[in-house]
């Protein structure tokens, strides 16, 4: 009797985690295909030969010291940090004080001025450079005495506009979670609004101010396509500088300055968090 | 300690009216629940009180002061909300220290913060955060929250609705005996009517945004002022149709019964269900009907029995569960009921009816 | 206001330069003299009647349609994991999908170079497996392109359906079964329904992102591969033609605007409630 009702049941059962291998499995090739190119440059920059060939003849940390005999990465690497931390503050300072109006506030047009905040965001790269490069070439037309074509107030001027969208997002999001009654809590209890907001408010969207803090950091450190247009002559951001060296070759030298990049960022990842789940914001 | 006045208050949002015309006097150490169904104005009153929101008209006194305008962080009235509202990035003991700090009087915060803690039976929790607590712990946090800054009045927002329900019972017994011992002006808000009768001095019934009933439990169940209060404190059979005569009401469904007050045209009856007897006991009564169990539910203490006693009228009739009595079973003919003064007339009205 | 600087900011960086760039590209351009004023559609009839950029623009399309259907079919095994595993691992999951995200294109496309080259690690592996005698073209190549901006927008995509599914209950996958329908019919009747709105938002994000792709495209599709991002960058920066510059830059945000908005349009009619 027991067989012939066992027999279907665990081909069913062996049907079913067979589709459930096939599932996982697909999930984790998707995975790897997403990490692969991070894997083999990270493998590539410890090679000892220069030409990239497989298998490699051995490995070297010597290129490592090599980035910097090549200026253009220092130099790079600087433009960029200091633009990222510039554009990251001022990125802040706009846009949480418009997150907290928009999450707060009932206005007319609440809605338009949220679309048009996030708008950076949506349109392309590209067309954002080509646009303030233009808008910069009508501004220098005007004010002949200063230099704002290829300036390094230009630059930051709109990296600062690629970080207000994350911050006024991340916040926004970080408030929509927000029990409004634990404000109405700290009035009853005698704090005028002004102390409830820095005593309680501040202190628990923190992690969403946190969080858009890297993003603007990170958004404005790896911008290509918008810097293009704004960087200057003479002057170089860290993504440009590697994109120009891997137009003319690829060797262990730039994945080496890749590498050096992916530990940053993923440093700063690491720090943000211990602050906040990462999970939870992106 | 206070005693709060609410004089003709309103609150209309755009085109709705939310709160008209509320009066209220609340004595001093006297508890009050305001009872309804959501909607009905209740938490608005309570957030007029507490000055989250603005009167649109009349006046909130406390003793001789108006404080119709003052902002919430200068009327010193604790409250507990239904969410609790804890601040979760501060410890237990700083929750309950945050309304002092406000006040800077320093000096003795930890140990009035000690005191309010003991209060709740939560010594030894001070340095755990909000949630670390369970819920139970987190609305007696609240409530040491609201009542160390000594309020003139106390507002609990359904306070328990997310407690379940065990622990709900021992809650509230707690929370009015604090209260009194405190001798706190206590508002309080729910749509649990057992709650409100549970815990209350006195209730303030609402509907629509107006006060339809204010009085004590026995007053509102014995008395109501109106079919709604009826149906809505304790439980009530309905029987709709009309005075035909001084004393006379026959139902929709063409039963004639007799019955005291009432004005000649349609009207409702509402008759409560342990004021009904059954069978031999009905043999005194003015009211007598035929009709036949449909359905029993055995309740412990008591039996609900479910007559019917014409196509359309059907009516609860609980029964006291005493061993020496036989229980009609279900499909059992049996005769209903009841003294003329049991059943209480109301005029017909469109006012929503709580089911 | 607290809103006003972060919104003055906004029009004057965004707005009003990218009203400049449409005036600009209405404006007449002569060798020589570069930009002459003008109120003219020519730079968008040459655009239009010319073989090359008619390839480019076709060339964009096509792969932006693929990358964005490849997208979309193998995101939804990484997200539904994601979104449903229990592992204390999680986080370390999404962080390493979310490191490349920030690395920058550039830097992966470096990876993809490593394993494209002609010595690369393909070819090699392949030569040593006995499958290819000489190495194949897969550099400067189409489908380099392909696997390069699939990579690139598929954190992206995983990451926006994840956080559907998560708002969708347990309960109700359970609750599909319980009522017989096997995985596919779940996913296909249950599944599929509720997780449209992060469907249509990763493509339409992974569609926008393709359109506008610069890096991968420039790197792992060499100077013969042209797409639209590269060529506007071209016209403006290398030939200094501005008007045209600006009226592909312009032909480039319609289209993708136009599509994506199309598209959304189409899905809403189908799964309105």
């Amino acid at each position: 009797m027991a067989a012939p009702l066992a027999w279907p049941s665990s081909a069913a059962v062996l049907g079913r985690t067979c589709g459930r291998w096939l599932f996982t499995g697909a999930a984790g090739g998707v995975l790897v295909l997403i990490l692969l190119p991070l894997i083999f440059v990270v493998w590539l920059s410890f090679f000892r030969q220069e030409i990239p060939s497989f298998p490699p003849d051995g490995y070297s940390l010597r290129w490592f010291r090599a980035i910097w005999t090549n200026p253009k990465f220092a130099d790079g690497f600087a433009m960029s940090l200091q633009v990222a931390v510039v554009a990251m503050l001022a990125g802040l300072l706009l846009g949480v004080p418009a997150a907290l109006c928009i999450a707060r506030f009932r206005f007319a047009g609440r809605e338009v001025l949220n679309n048009l905040l996030l708008l950076p965001i949506v349109v392309p790269g590209i067309v954002l450079g080509t646009a303030i490069y233009v808008f910069h070439v009508e501004l220098q037309g005007f004010f002949s005495e200063v230099t704002i074509l290829g300036s390094i107030g230009g630059l930051v001027a709109g990296h600062i506009l690629l970080v207000i969208p994350w911050s006024v997002r991340l916040v926004t999001a970080s408030l929509a979670g927000f029990d409004r009654s634990v404000e109405e809590a700290a009035l009853s209890l005698g704090a005028t609004p002004v102390r409830a907001f820095f005593r309680i408010t501040l202190p628990i969207i923190r992690p969403g101010i946190v969080a858009s803090a890297l993003f603007g950091f990170v958004v404005s450190f790896g911008n290509l396509e918008m810097t293009l247009f704004l960087v200057g002559a003479g002057r170089t951001t860290l993504p440009i500088a590697i994109l120009q060296y891997l137009e003319w070759k690829i060797d262990p030298t730039i994945a080496a300055v890749s590498v050096v990049q992916i530990a940053l960022i993923g440093t700063a990842m690491a720090i943000t968090n211990r602050f906040v789940r990462l999970s939870r914001v992106v | 300690m206070a005693r709060l006045a609410l004089q003709q208050l309103s609150k209309q949002f755009a085109s709705n009216i939310a709160v008209r015309d509320v009066t209220l006097d609340v004595g001093d150490g006297e508890f009050i629940v305001l009872l309804g169904p959501s909607g009905c104005g209740k938490t608005t009153t309570l957030r007029m009180i507490a000055g989250f929101v603005t009167p649109s008209s009349g006046t909130v006194r406390l003793d001789d002061r108006d404080i119709t305008n003052l902002p919430p962080w200068k009327r010193n009235a604790g409250m507990v909300f239904q969410s609790y509202a804890l601040f979760p990035h501060l410890t237990v003991a700083e929750n309950v220290a945050f309304g002092l700090e406000m006040r800077r009087s320093t000096a003795d915060i930890p140990s009035r913060v000690a005191e309010a803690l003991r209060m709740v039976r939560l010594g030894g929790l001070e340095g755990r955060l909000p949630r670390q607590l369970s819920g139970g712990q987190q609305q007696r946090v609240a409530l040491a929250r609201a009542l160390v800054i000594r309020p003139d009045v106390l507002l609990l927002d359904e306070p328990l609705s997310n407690l379940d329900a065990k622990l709900r019972e021992t809650v509230r017994v707690e929370i009015r005996e604090l209260q009194r011992q405190l001798g706190i002006t206590t508002v309080m808000v729910t749509h649990d009517q057992e709650e409100a009768l549970m815990m209350a001095d006195r209730l303030v019934v609402m509907s629509n945004g107006e006060v339809r009933q204010v009085g004590t439990q026995r007053e509102l169940y014995e008395r109501p002022a109106d079919r709604f209060v009826a149906m809505f404190v304790g439980r009530s059979n309905s029987l709709s149709g009309k005075i035909v005569g001084p004393g006379r009401f026959e139902t929709a469904g063409g039963l004639r019964i007799a019955c005291h007050e009432g004005a000649i045209g349609p009207a409702v009856l509402a008759l409560r269900p342990e004021r009904l007897a059954l069978g031999a006991m009905a043999a005194d009564c003015v009211n007598r009907l035929p009709g036949t169990v449909e359905f029993v539910s055995y309740l412990g203490a008591s039996i609900d029995l479910h007559v019917r006693i014409s196509p359309t009228d059907r009516v609860v009739v609980c029964q006291p569960n005493r061993a020496d009595v036989r229980l009609p079973v279900e499909g059992d003919r049996i005769e209903v009921g009841w003294p003329a003064d049991a059943a209480m007339v109301f005029a017909q009205e469109t006012a929503p009816v709580p089911n | 206001m607290l809103i006003g600087p972060a919104t003055v900011f906004v029009t004057l960086g965004l707005l009003v330069p990218i009203v400049i760039l449409f005036r600009y590209s209405l404006n007449d351009f002569k060798a020589g003299v570069m930009m002459v004023e003008a109120l003219t559609l020519k730079q968008y009839a040459l655009f239009f009647t010319d073989p090359y950029f008619i390839a480019a623009f076709y060339r964009t399309l096509r792969v932006a349609l693929i990358v964005t259907l490849l997208c979309i079919v193998l995101a939804y095994p990484l997200a539904y994991t994601l979104a449903r595993t229990q592992s204390r691992w999680k986080n370390l999951l999404i962080m390493l999908i979310v490191l490349p995200l920030f690395v920058g294109n550039a830097v992966r496309a470096a990876g993809w170079m490593t394993l494209f080259g002609n010595k690369g690690f393909i070819n090699v592996a392949l030569q040593w497996l006995g499958l290819i005698d000489h190495p194949v073209r897969i550099m400067f190549t189409e489908p380099a392109v392909i696997v390069g901006i699939l990579a690139v927008n598929l954190p992206y995509v995983v990451l926006t359906i994840q956080s559907v599914i998560e708002g969708i209950e347990r309960a109700v996958e359970e609750a599909a079964f319980s009522l017989g329908a096997g995985p596919w019919t779940m996913f296909r009747r249950v599944m599929l329904p509720l997780a449209t709105p992060g469907f249509v938002a990763g493509a339409i994000f992974c569609f926008i992102l393709t359109m506008n792709a610069y890096a991968t495209p420039v790197l792992l599709g060499g100077p013969q591969f042209v797409m639209m991002g590269p060529l506007v960058y071209t016209q403006f920066a290398v030939k200094s033609n501005w008007p045209l510059g600006a009226a592909v830059a312009f032909i480039l945000m319609s289209a993708t605007l136009v599509l994506t908005a199309g598209a959304n349009l189409l899905v809403q009619r189908r799964y309105r409630r």
